[in-house]
């Protein structure tokens, strides 16, 4: 490049013309670099979409089952789950046959390999299989191979060898032995209800009469004759409770004892039977036998079940229901919190701070604020909002509960208050360059027309403002829903017994902790006994966060565009 | 700020001027709402930091005194062999020689009636005692041992409950022989002590015994005692009595096997000795503070083992004895030193085990001789106290002196350490005792053990270690935050090597040289990886890209040289177009044959990963990186092919010049051509110059390997860096394409207009002027890599060891709270660290930020001043 500019001079005194563009003055390989960079970011960030998007979309997808007959003469069933290159190891090779071995090498010591669910977790203490390319006998896929999906042990794979209903024998193809199914299913949805809704219901009822009566005996002593009135109430209120208690366990029992006469036989590919109740089956069907229709059908069937129900199987089976619940709930609290705190402090240094060195401390405490990792701030809402200020609340208001905390640990509303301090930043921010736009003359105007500074905060700046705080507090969510690392500390948990809203009185229970779509996707993907069996719940989990994240992006864009069309036509 | 609207009214009408209240008053509301909470954020941010250094100052304040009780001791001073607390410091004891046993009310001073040991009357010659359990043992002067059991028991007895006839004192009871201390208003505690005494053994002959050491262990059915004793001729005996319990009669044997020890030299005159629980060393002091060391692993074919003289010639031996978990011995001189030695395998010390002595820790001195010694029962911590009545509370590992205690009375007899660590006795030798109550909740941390090396007990040296928890209870946390600072640096580093290049390239391309209509796809698509959940990122990061990234290693890594030199040589493809047609494509055409070039290095890669590997890597990438076939040399070639070629280039214009003629003709085929021939003479130099440098570094044996490449583990710094460049890539470009974009568009047009071209305006115009805008565009996305947790958490392994190796995992400060913070124990020493660790993270990125702020701001005014 010196050349080049030597080149210029010396011809400029030379000759009065030097209008050749050098070829290094072009910079190709370097605007090819540069172009390279840009076209790997966007490949990157599209191809990782597409993964996305393509193994969560799949995921749910029924898939045929195989049998493969091992050269050893084992036959495995299972559907295939996923083929790779792989490089067998030397003590691998060594078992192998000349053939086998010279065919490796020729690949360059690579081979292919497919991991096969074989299910049966209860005959075979596994899920999955790997089947190396070499080692396959022979392919097939019977039609009379089902897949059946349990609440206990994972996928069964294998034959329904036949249906007892209450005695009767029923082949599985005959349309008695669907509406046994069908009946026991409900059969098992009235149990739960029972159980879970009713029977914990009566069981709250108990545990808040105990605590009150042990708040009276806190509040005077249990020699005071209001204890004893408390006490003799209580008591005659929980024996009723327990009637009921006893009333709706034995219904429950009943409905259970009927339910053991449903049963179905499943047999595995090597012929061991196993019996089952029918209402332990969720959903089977012949994997290899069904239409694209059924397929279609049974595809919509489990992502209705996994959008509405309950996880089961330690979470990788199921649905997500109480997770997508939580990081609505936690989101939605923390935009609550969020959004007076962030407007208020954008007009403070747009409306009213003098612009000088406080505030531009101000601003530099904002930008840090948004520069803090994420984990500070659970730490701090972990010693502060529940070590702290939690611990405080349960001595005043809950003393009967303790030592168990109430808000003295992790819950839904420390989890919204330490995301509200993570994310006011991204509102503070959106909303000053909301309110940096409204041009100074509409303010003038009102205030030359005599309103006051805040009638024409509240009249003239902030609608005009609006769209802009909307996309903030949008954009506050998107981070908010996606944040794992705080809540991990304050509140997340893997499973959570009830969910934040209930019919229980007082209805919103802010000190409960809750489940979150993004620690699904860390607890089922690394915590969990089999990752693999976890992996097509975390593809699909992870699929809905980031439709989430991306639903709230888009509305924020939404909403930004027609509010401001809405005011396009006030402005001056 | 209503009268300047107000003020223009008047003169119209007598209209009404006058603001209603409602509006002044929401206005004055308005006014002190907004400001309160518009400065409650400054508050916040300090708030944060504040409430953390709160958490953490505890863990460096060492020790306080939170109460001291003085009282009398009835037996003479000298010959007390023993004295202790109870866990709640309620009652404190003294045994003494003739089998007198002292039970007194701390708070009080009053002494509890308790029977004394009958030992027939003879007086012990020797004592021993265990640093738990409360097992004593006794020597005399017949050649006979008795053992006992000192027990604390403490009952609780509601108020209802309490005995009759107690005395009132103070906020306690007590009875005759027992203290009740109130624990709650309704609840009290009783206190009282037994100490058991088992009949006599014969051991030495019936020599005296002069010392004596005592442990007990084995299991409930088979209990074993090991002691050991020496007399007053220097003989030393191990015995070993295993009782085992028949299991239907429960009737007990005992079998004692007595071994005679190799006799110490004639003149030693031992002070004191002590066994190992399991009865494999022996130590021997002598009172000069010769330490023999026996090795009785075998016990009937015991060794001397080792023969050290530990202190000074003019000093003689204060103290002597282990801490938990007989790992590390404490002596003590007459010349006040306080030293810990540990046990550790030492080749060439010359002693049959190979094992040796090692002065591990040196802790500050006594300025009178130190005498007294007792170690606690749960941790590193012992007192130790001298002549002068100076009572010191340390704690071995952090060798920091915790606290500092004065006994009024003079010297120190005895000293003990409450079980619990919050109490410590002396026992002076003027007959007074006192117990101070103390708290000192963080003994092992100070400035030095979290950010400094630690000598741990069984470690070679001092070292940075995290290790904070583990199954065995005699485990001692080891809180270094260096080994996670590192890993955070670590992380960061590859991270930015990895997304700087890739986000600021794309960025200047994205300002400079594509058309607005592609800017403005292509910067929203950039923009949208911001807004990916980093667990989503973390999650394809671990159970994705690791196992492919590991089985497609070598493929990898050519990616790293195949990918550029696709489309370096795709650009030598273009030049040779004709001019009039590429200034025709330059545009989105030339994007997306950038996008072809990149698909066809990314094959090649795909494709030549075997053959590289056979060619670079000996043909298996993991056995090379872990250093088991091949040589360094051909990656030592690939490390250098860059710098030679920037050196030949650089030569060959110094020394050629423009001999081609390329850079003084017009562009087109011919001159292209030229310009790819010059590259590929250009690279083959360079390519024979790196071989020759690789050669020979090679020979005088330089291996690339062992420092930034090295074994291989599945998760791993490469897959990290991928993945949190993905996470940060975003960022720094977005702020980096801002900055760029707002140099004003004349200084553009100027640099166009006098005939530079594109690549020349944006290196040497735009480039130079945004530069502080691009720098803060790094500062920020380095600033969010520090902190990054998910990603780290679930793709880097964990393992917090200290190595530049892009194969090996770390464990970066965010990932270890994420990890450990919920399990740990509130206000205990490993969360009030994981305190620290957030405050360092706050502190790292706080400077960052800052530091990125003020440039940014810097780069503002200057490119509102052009």
């Amino acid at each position: 490049m010196s050349a080049s500019i030597e080149a210029l001079e010396t011809t400029a005194t030379v000759r009065p013309r030097a209008r050749v563009t050098a070829l290094s003055a072009l910079g190709e390989p370097f605007q090819w670099l540069l172009a390279g960079a840009l076209a790997l970011g966007m490949t990157m960030i599209v191809g990782f979409l597409l993964l996305i998007l393509w193994n969560g979309a799949t995921a749910l997808w029924p898939k045929p089952i195989h049998v493969v007959t091992l050269a050893d003469g084992t036959r495995i069933a299972g559907e295939p789950t996923r083929s790779e290159e792989f490089r067998p190891g030397v003590e691998r090779l060594q078992v192998l046959d000349e053939a086998m071995r010279r065919r490796i090498r020729a690949d360059g010591g690579y081979a292919w390999r497919t991991l096969y669910r074989t299910g049966n977790f209860d005959f075979y203490n596994d899920d999955f299989r790997w089947v190396t390319d070499y080692e396959v006998g022979a392919l097939e896929a019977p039609l009379d191979l089902y897949f059946v999906e349990r609440l206990e042990w994972g996928p069964f794979v294998g034959r329904i060898a036949g249906v007892d209903a209450a005695g009767e024998k029923l082949a599985i193809g005959d349309s008695r032995a669907v509406a046994a199914h069908r009946d026991a299913r409900r059969r098992w949805q009235t149990i739960r209800e029972i159980e879970q809704g009713e029977i914990g219901h009566v069981n709250a009822r108990i545990e808040r009469e105990r605590l009150a009566l042990r708040r009276v005996a806190l509040d005077e002593t249990e020699a005071s004759p209001a204890y004893a009135q408390a006490k003799a109430k209580a008591d005659a209120r929980i024996a009723e409770l327990q009637g009921e208690y006893r009333r709706l366990a034995e219904e429950a029992q009943r409905l259970k004892a009927e339910d053991e006469r449903y049963k179905a036989t499943l047999a595995e590919i090597g012929g061991k039977e196993k019996t089952v109740r029918l209402s332990e089956i969720v959903r089977y069907y012949p994997a290899n036998a069904v239409g694209w229709i059924d397929r279609l059908g049974i595809y919509l069937s489990r992502w209705g079940e996994f959008l509405v129900d309950a996880p089961r199987e330690a979470n990788t089976e199921g649905g997500v229901w109480p997770a997508i619940f939580g990081t609505f709930a936690m989101t939605l609290l923390m935009v609550i919190v969020v959004a007076p705190f962030g407007v208020v402090t954008a007009l403070y240094l747009r409306e009213y701070a003098k612009q000088g060195r406080m505030v531009a401390i101000v601003r530099i405490s904002v930008n840090n604020l948004a520069g803090v990792p994420s984990i500070v701030y659970g730490v701090f809402g972990l010693g502060f909002f529940a070590y702290t200020f939690g611990a405080t609340i349960d001595q005043l208001f809950y003393p009967e509960r303790l030592p168990s905390p109430t808000f003295g640990t992790g819950g839904l509303l420390w989890s919204s208050l330490t995301l509200a301090l993570l994310t006011v930043p991204v509102v503070i921010v959106a909303t000053e360059e909301a309110l940096a736009a409204v041009p100074r003359s509409m303010r003038e105007g009102s205030l030359a027309c005599g309103a006051s500074k805040w009638q024409t905060i509240k009249y003239i700046v902030l609608p005009r403002a609006l769209p802009g705080i909307m996309t903030g507090l949008i954009l506050a969510m998107a981070r908010g829903a996606g944040e794992v690392a705080p809540l991990m500390l304050v509140g997340v948990v893997k499973l959570a017994p009830e969910l934040p809203i209930d019919g229980v009185f007082p209805y919103l229970h802010l000190e409960r902790s809750f489940m979150h779509l993004g620690f699904h996707i860390y607890d089922v993907g690394f915590q969990s006994r089999n990752s693999e069996a976890g992996k097509p719940m975390v593809f699909v989990t992870t699929l809905l966060l980031i439709a989430m994240i991306a639903g709230m992006n888009a509305a924020a864009i939404v909403i930004r565009n027609r509010l401001k069309r809405r005011f396009a036509g006030s402005q001056f | 700020m209503t009268e300047t609207v107000l003020d223009p009214a008047p003169k119209v009408k007598p209209r009404r001027r006058v603001t209603r209240r409602s509006v002044l008053i929401a206005d004055s509301l308005a006014d002190w709402g907004i400001r309160i909470g518009g400065l409650s954020v400054i508050v916040a941010v300090f708030g944060i930091m504040i409430f953390l250094a709160q958490v953490v100052v505890p863990l460096f304040t060492g020790g306080r005194v939170l109460g001291q009780h003085s009282f009398k001791i009835v037996e003479p001073a000298d010959s007390l062999v023993a004295a202790g607390l109870d866990e709640t410091h309620a009652v404190a004891y003294t045994i003494e020689r003739g089998g007198e046993v002292g039970l007194y009310h701390v708070a009080s001073g009053r002494r509890l009636a308790v029977p004394a040991l009958d030992f027939g009357g003879k007086r012990a010659t020797a004592f021993g005692r265990s640093i738990v359990g409360g097992e004593i043992a006794f020597g005399f002067a017949d050649g006979t041992v008795r053992f006992g059991k000192v027990e604390l028991s403490a009952e609780l007895f509601p108020q209802a409950t309490l005995p009759s006839g107690l005395v009132e004192v103070g906020a306690d009871r007590i009875d005759g022989t027992a203290v009740y201390s109130r624990i709650s208003p309704d609840l009290f505690r009783k206190t009282a002590i037994a100490i058991a005494l088992e009949p006599e053994q014969a051991v030495a002959e019936g020599r005296p015994i002069v010392a004596l050491d005592y442990r007990s262990g084995g299991t409930v059915e088979r209990p074993v005692r090991t002691f050991v004793t020496v007399d007053d001729e220097g003989v030393p005996r191990l015995s070993v009595a295993e009782t085992r319990i028949n299991m239907l009669t429960r009737q007990a044997r005992t079998q004692v096997s007595t071994a005679v020890l190799p006799t110490l030299p004639a003149g030693t005159q031992v002070a004191r000795v002590m066994v190992s629980e399991k009865g494999d060393q022996v130590y021997v002091a002598d009172r000069g503070g010769v330490v023999f060391r026996y090795d009785t692993r075998d016990a009937q074919a015991a060794k001397l083992a080792e023969t050290r003289d530990l202190l000074p010639a003019s000093a003689s031996l204060g103290a002597f004895g282990f801490l938990i978990g007989e790992q590390s011995v404490v002596l003590t001189g007459s010349d006040g030193s306080v030293s810990v030695y540990f046990r550790l395998p030492r080749a060439g010390s010359g002693t049959s085990d190979g094992f040796g002595l090692v002065l591990a820790h040196s802790l500050s001195a006594h300025k009178a001789p130190a005498g007294a010694f007792a170690p606690s029962e749960r941790g590193k911590m012992f007192v130790t106290a001298d002549a002068g009545g100076v009572v010191n509370l340390r704690h071995s590992t952090s060798e920091q002196t915790l606290l500092s205690l004065t006994y009024s009375g003079g010297a120190v007899r005895l000293a003990a350490l409450g079980p619990r660590e919050d109490s410590v006795l002396a026992v002076g030798a003027d007959g007074g005792a006192t117990v101070w109550l103390v708290a000192a909740p963080h003994p092992e941390t100070t400035w030095a053990s979290i950010f400094g090396k630690v000598w741990y007990e069984g470690y070679e040296g001092p070292e940075f270690t995290w290790q904070s928890s583990s199954g065995t209870d005699s485990f001692e946390p080891k809180l270094s935050l260096v080994p996670l600072i590192f890993g955070t640096m670590k992380a960061t580093f590859y991270a930015l090597l990895f997304a700087v290049p890739i986000a600021l390239l794309a960025a200047i391309y994205t300002s400079e040289f594509v058309a607005p209509e592609v800017r403005a796809t292509v910067k929203p698509v950039m923009e949208m990886m911001a807004s990916l959940p980093s667990v989503v990122l973390g999650f394809i990061a671990a159970l994705v890209l690791a196992p492919l990234v590991e089985t497609f290693i070598s493929s990898v890594l050519l990616a790293f040289v195949a990918l550029p030199l696709a489309l370096i040589v795709a650009a030598r493809l273009w030049q040779l177009l004709p001019r009039d047609l590429s200034l025709r494509l330059g545009g989105a055409p030339k994007l997306v044959l950038s996008f072809l070039a990149l698909a066809a290095g990314a094959l090649v890669a795909a494709y030549g990963g075997s053959t590289f590997e056979r060619l670079f890597f000996a043909g298996d990438t993991k056995a090379w990186a872990n250093g088991d076939v091949g040589s360094g040399g051909p990656f030592t070639f690939l490390l250098i092919l860059p710098f030679a070629y920037v050196a030949v280039l650089v030569l060959s214009e110094r020394l050629l010049g423009d001999w081609l003629g390329i850079e003084r003709a017009a562009p087109s085929v011919r001159i292209g051509l030229l310009d790819a021939f010059r590259w590929l003479a250009n690279l083959a130099v360079a390519a024979v110059l790196a071989a020759l440098v690789a050669t020979f570094l090679t020979a005088v044996g330089l291996d690339a390997r062992g420092g930034m490449v090295s074994t291989y583990v599945q998760r791993n710094t490469l897959v990290v860096g991928f993945a949190m460049g993905f996470a940060v890539i975003p960022i720094i470009y977005t702020i980096a394409e801002d900055a760029l974009n707002s140099v004003p568009e004349h200084l553009r047009a100027a640099s166009l207009a006098c005939g530079a071209t594109q690549w020349q305006t944006a290196t040497r115009v735009i480039l130079p002027t945004a530069m502080s805008g691009v720098f803060a565009a790094i500062m920020v996305g380095m600033g969010r890599a520090v902190g990054e947790t998910m990603i780290v958490v679930m793709a880097a392994g964990n393992t917090p060891i200290m190595e530049w190796n892009i194969f090996s995992g770390l464990r970066a400060l965010s990932a270890n709270i994420a990890v450990e913070l919920p399990e740990a124990v509130k206000d205990g020493t490993l969360y009030r660290t994981l305190f620290l660790a957030a405050l360092t993270l706050f502190v790292m990125t706080f400077v960052v930020n800052t530091l990125a702020e003020v440039v940014r701001q810097r780069f503002r005014k200057r490119s509102a001043q052009l």
